[in-house]
Parts: structure tokens; sequence; C-alpha cells
């Protein structure tokens, strides 16, 4: 299927300092892909420049198949990562000129505003002036905004950064929903069992370079072989010497260790039986932020 | 440039300020003021009419008469002239006493200083022979630095001793009037051409009225274009709003929605400015002495006057957007600001030799500067109609040039967008103009 966003060897360096330096990806159609990495990767600076706001000094981004042009930014919901709101307006005010700006008539507008209001549980706030509102509540009519116009891409910087559980799980839910619509999402964060639950592809930048990308659980797949569970008491501390071990996550009394793709399990354990009084260890799909952080420290 | 979004975003300006307090605080404030710097003193200097007590010793015997009746005129002749500057000044009346010199000059002496001190009277005058053949007559009072009063009091004094000395020489009394009556000036001004002197007055009110109501709207207003380009960079609206609009769109959107409220201010002005005052205008009129002249407006200077209000206000409010999108924050850009005011006064200082002569080589080139166009054209159409081409051409030159800022302003702000916490260089935004 043809990528409804594609970047292709998008580079951007402000003097010395390269900030994005040859991000490739596609986003297809009808999925949720996350733009992964740790903070200052360069996913803020990769989205401006999807969105325009700044110029790559060179590559390419592509929507729908063709370069972008300025009518292509008309059917994309853009939430930027500082929100910004008019704080002297209310929310019906601010939402009826963001739909208006983006040549929506103000009767049509105006039932959508109120169903959405609905929705993200506002609309006795509707009166209400921006700067009276809690964060996480003018976080909600910011993504209002993005979305009255009826987007065919919602691409979102830190949807989830600010927001309590409860409203975390309503932004899940509806993105989750947009893309039963045929929608496609693109969202950066630096959550990862958000970005596990959700997310249908993945893209992982470490100091502006994208070191990991493609499906989710075809990444997950090709690392399987190689990551173990341990539940074990003894000196876990040790685990991270063991050879053949590439990466240890510890927790209380158990660990995830992923292991180099030459080495044998097997003599693994033998190694681990030594210090450990070892009660389970067991073949299991990699967590995505294992992933994370192995291509990260590779990366490096 | 896409109208929609000029209309969208110049609307939001418009009725969101307009709901605000800061509008309708402004509207309020600003003639209240007006009317306390300009209303308030004349009033307080009308109240501070003031009556002297003086007393006058008289030890020639001759002059106290004279100088009591001098004194107690109603108000020192000169001052009852219609002579703004005099009048102002010559609310100061005298409420005269004759006292007799008594045997001990120095004790009288002491005894009037004595009541001066005690505010029982205000001043003393004294009269001696030796003093009136040397042509010195004291006066002592508490302040003797109100040189309006002194010279008020100096012509009663002087006309009174004339009369003295005009009857001591063997004058009849009954003619000393008639032959010290002074004459009346009859002022007949003569300018270079019959009706430029007249003009210049009105045109030179016209383009003062103008600059105080751009001065106003500009001091508001432009600020307001200022901060609140910087409110949508500050707060990052706009990185949603450059997605849907134009920069360009944007700012001019911004300026023609923040023109309008001022334009809306100026009319709630005047409007209750001629509700308050048309029936004492009208009344005025009708009484005008025969010889003044009403002060004509023409069509034509009726309309240009509008339209440059509106050019006048764009040209400057477009310098505060090219600021405002320069700069990260208020502080760093009103230090910048600063410097608009100065395009707005200079002109000021061209005013007056524009005045003496509205077709010289400086009148026509200073005129045709965008931002001297505004004020110096009004001028120079209410003194004297330049030719139809200079107003066509101050016309194109301003509309270019509000069109050039707002564009130049639109790349910075472009590319200014994604700046923070750094105050740009010269070189920087002469990057980001050519960048975009």
């Amino acid at each position: 299927m043809e990528p409804i966003l594609e970047l292709v060897d998008v580079r951007k360096s402000y003097g010395d300092f390269t900030a994005v330096s040859g991000v490739s990806m596609a986003v297809p159609p009808g999925s949720i892909f996350g733009l992964l990495g740790p903070n200052g990767a360069g996913k803020t600076t990769t989205i401006r420049m999807i969105m325009d706001i700044i110029a790559p000094d060179s590559g390419e981004v592509r929507f729908f198949g063709h370069p972008r042009t300025a009518k292509d930014l008309g059917r994309i919901g853009y939430l930027p990562e500082e929100r910004g709101l008019y704080r002297k307006m209310t929310v019906v005010d601010q939402l009826l000129f963001l739909a208006e700006i983006r040549g929506l008539k103000s009767r049509d507008a105006l039932p959508e505003i109120e169903r959405w209001l609905e929705r993200f549980e506002l609309a006795s706030w509707g009166k209400k002036k921006v700067e009276e509102l809690s964060k996480g509540m003018q976080q909600k009519v910011q993504l209002i905004g993005t979305v009255l116009h009826k987007p065919d891409i919602l691409i979102l910087d830190e949807p989830f950064s600010g927001l309590d559980p409860l409203n975390q799980e309503m932004f899940r839910e509806f993105l989750v929903e947009s893309r039963r619509q045929g929608k496609s999402v693109l969202f950066s964060t630096h959550g990862m069992e958000l970005a596990e639950r959700m997310c249908d592809h993945i893209c992982l930048i470490s100091h502006g370079r994208a070191v990991l990308t493609g499906e989710l659980s075809a990444i997950k797949r090709r690392l399987s072989g190689n990551s173990y569970r341990l539940v074990a008491d003894g000196d876990l501390a040790r685990l991270a010497q063991v050879p053949g071990v590439e990466q240890v996550l510890a927790q209380e009394r158990s660990a995830k260790l992923l292991l180099a793709p030459d080495a044998d399990g097997a003599a693994v354990l033998r190694q681990i039986v030594q210090f450990a009084d070892v009660r389970e260890f067991r073949s299991e799909e990699p967590e995505l932020e294992e992933i994370f952080i192995k291509a990260v420290r590779d990366a490096a | 440039m896409q109208l929609d979004s000029i209309r969208v975003v110049a609307k939001r300006e418009y009725l969101q300020r307009i709901k605000g307090k800061g509008f309708w605080i402004a509207t309020l404030i600003i003639p209240l003021f007006l009317v306390a710097v300009t209303v308030l003193p004349s009033l307080l200097l009308a109240k501070a009419e003031t009556r002297q007590k003086v007393v006058v010793v008289d030890s020639t015997g001759q002059a106290a008469g004279e100088l009591q009746s001098a004194l107690a005129k109603p108000s020192a002749p000169k001052a009852a002239k219609p002579d703004g500057e005099r009048g102002r000044g010559g609310n100061t009346s005298f409420e005269p006493t004759v006292e007799p010199p008594g045997p001990d000059r120095a004790a009288q002496r002491e005894d009037l200083d004595r009541r001066v001190r005690a505010g029982q009277i205000d001043a003393w005058i004294w009269v001696d022979p030796a003093g009136l053949a040397a042509n010195h007559v004291e006066y002592h009072a508490r302040n003797v630095s109100n040189f309006v009063t002194q010279e008020a009091l100096r012509d009663s004094l002087s006309s009174a001793i004339r009369r003295v000395r005009l009857r001591q020489a063997g004058f009849d009394p009954e003619r000393i009037g008639a032959l010290t009556q002074p004459v009346d000036l009859d002022t007949v001004k003569i300018g270079k051409e019959g009706s430029r002197a007249e003009g210049g007055l009105a045109g030179f009110a016209f383009a003062y009225l103008l600059f105080m109501m751009l001065y106003m709207v500009i001091a508001i207003w432009g600020q307001q274009v200022m901060t609140g380009v910087l409110e949508e960079k500050g707060t990052r609206i706009v990185e949603v709003l450059v997605a849907s609009v134009r920069p360009f769109d944007l700012l001019m959107g911004k300026l023609i929605g923040i023109c309008c409220l001022g334009l809306t201010q100026i009319i709630i002005w005047f409007t209750t400015l001629i509700v308050v005052t048309a029936p004492g205008i009208v009344a005025s009129i009708a009484f005008l002495p025969a010889g003044m002249h009403k002060p004509t407006v023409t069509f034509v200077l009726a309309i240009n006057f509008a339209i440059f209000f509106v050019l006048g206000f764009f040209v400057f409010a477009t310098l505060y957007a090219a600021i405002g999108a320069s700069f990260n924050n208020v502080q760093e850009a009103q230090q910048v600001a600063a410097f608009v005011i100065f395009f707005l006064i200079a002109p000021l200082f061209l005013m007056f030799r524009i005045v003496n002569d509205p077709d010289s080589t400086l009148a026509v080139v200073a005129s045709l500067i965008p931002p001297f166009t505004p004020l110096l054209m009004t001028l120079r159409i209410a003194l004297q109609p330049p030719p139809l081409w200079q107003i066509l051409l101050s016309y194109v030159l301003t509309l270019t040039f509000i069109w050039g800022m707002v564009w130049l302003a639109a790349r910075i702000y472009r590319t200014g967008i994604l700046m923070y916490g750094k105050k740009p260089t010269i070189q920087e935004i002469w990057r980001w103009v050519r960048y975009a």
C-alpha cells in the first residue's frame, strides 16, 4: 500500500549542531505510527519539517504519494509540542476561530464543537476563558482544535505528556477510533508503554538518526529469539558480566535479558546458576522498552 | 493572499478586543485624561482670580486719588484686550485703600510690613516727593515674583502718575482723558497670497488634529499589534496557524482588525464630542464677530484626512508588527519600538517650514516619504492643494510601503517563529528575510 506520508532522507542542521541527519520513514494509511526517541533526539524537529514550519536542508516530505504542497497541509490536524491557545478567548470562540481559519462555516462548526466538548467532558467549560482551564483541559481543547476540520492525517507531538491516566486513556481511545475510521495517526512520545499498546509502526530516532523503523510486530518477532525472562534469587547485579548477555533490565527478583545474536541461551543459563538460585528461565517476546534502550545504546 | 483568511483573522482581532476591558478603559480614560490636562488647568486659572488688598500711602498729597481710581478699575486696560496671553495673567485685580502718611514714617512702614505678614493686606505702595521726582514708586508685597501682576500694576501707576504730572503742568483734567487716549491697533495680516495666510492656520490645525489622533491611536493600538504578534509567537499558536494561514495574511488580518478597532474608538469619541458640543458650536458660530472667518473644510480635504488617517495607522502599525516579529519578548521589542514614535514626531518639526512654503522642494520631498506622508500631505492639501499627481504618488508610495513592510514582517515572522530565547542580530534578521 502506498504510504500516506513519507520522509525521504530528511536532514536539518543548526550551525554545527545536526538535529536530524537523514531520517526516512513511511506512514501507511489507516495506521498508528509512533515516532519514538529520547529527549532531544530530533522528534520535534522532524515533525516541524513534516508540517513545513521549518525547511529541511535536504530530503523530501511526500504526502499522499506526491511531494508536499500547501494544500496537503489542510488535510492534516497538527498538535504542536508546545500547546498554543489564545489565553483570553473562551473555549468555544477559540475552537470556532480554529475551524473558520481552516475554511469551515461557523454554522457547521458550532454543532461539531458542541459534540467534541461533550465527548471530552468539557461541555460546561465552553464559555470559560482558556486561562481558567487546567493544563489537561487545555490540551483536550487543543486536540479538538486539531480535528474539527476532519483531517485525514493527525500529527501529534507528545500528545500524552502532562495528562493524567484517565485523560491518557481518553486520548488513546480517540486515536484508536481514528484509525478505525481509516485515518492515519503519527505521534511522538518517549513513553514506551503507551506506544507499545497502540502503534502499528514505529520509527525510533536517536541523535537525529532513525535507528529502527518498521512494523512493530515484525521488529518484535525479529528480536524475540534473543530475549529471555529470568526469575531468580541471588546477586542479580552480576548478570551484566555474564558472557553473551548484552542487556539486563533488572526488576525485583527477576530480569529481562537480551542476549547477543550469536549467544546460546543454555550456555548463559549454566553461567547464571553458579551465582543465583534460578526458578524460571524462558524465551519471551521483548518489550518495546528493551528494544528502545538497546537500539539507543547501540546507536550511541 | 487569501481574503477569507484575512477576514477571519481580522474578525477575531476585532471581536476579541472589543469584548475586552482594555478597549473600553482606553476609550473612556483617554478623553478624561485629555480633559484633565487641557480643561482643568484653565478652570483652575480662572478660579485663581485674586483680589489684592493694597494700601496706598502718598506723602506728596497729590497722587493718592489718581492711584486709587487707577487701581480700582475692574482690570488693567491691557488685560481687557482679547489678547489671550495677557488675559490669562491679568486675572489679578486690586482693592486699594488710601491711608494718610503718619507722623513717624519708619514706624508706619514697619506697621504696614506687619500687616502684610499677618495677611490683613497683600501689599502696600509708597509714594513720596523724592521718589516721584526720580520716577520711583515703592511696592512692598510678600510675593514680588509675579511679573504679570507687577506689569499690570506698573501700567496703572504710570498712567496715574502721568495724569498727576499733566495736571501739575496745568492741563485741564477733563481734557487729559481725551489727550492720553490710547490708540487701537487694527491688525491686518498680509500673507504671500491673500488666502494662504488664513489657510495656513486651518491647515496647521488640521494636520495637528491628524497628528493627535494618529498619535493616540498608535500609542494604544500600535503597541497592541506588537504584543499580539509576540503573544502568538510566545504561546506557539502560530505553529497551528501557519499550517492554515500564510503569515502575510495573518499579519494583514491582524492589522486590519486592530485598525477597525482604532476607528471604532475614534468614532465613539467624535460622536460623543459632537453630541456634547454641537449646541455650543452652533451657538458660537451664530455669534462669531463679523470679521472672523469660519474655518472652511473642503470635501477633498475631509476625504484625504480620512484616507491618510487609515494609511497613517497602517504605516506605523506595520512597523510595530515587524518589530514584534523580530523579537521574542515584550521587553526587548519595546526598546526598539520607542524609535517608531520618532517617525511620527519628526514631521512635526517640518510642519512649520511647510506652512511657510507648501510648494518648496523640501515640502514636496518630505511629503512623499511614506512615514511622513500622512501628516505632511494632509497639511499640504489643507494649505494649497498640490498637483494631483503628487497626491496620487503619495498614495501609491504609502501603499507600497505598507505592503512591503507587511511582506518583510511576514518573512521575519515565518522564519523567526522557531527562534527563542535569543535576541536576534541584524544579520540574522536579514538572513530570515532572504530565507523563508
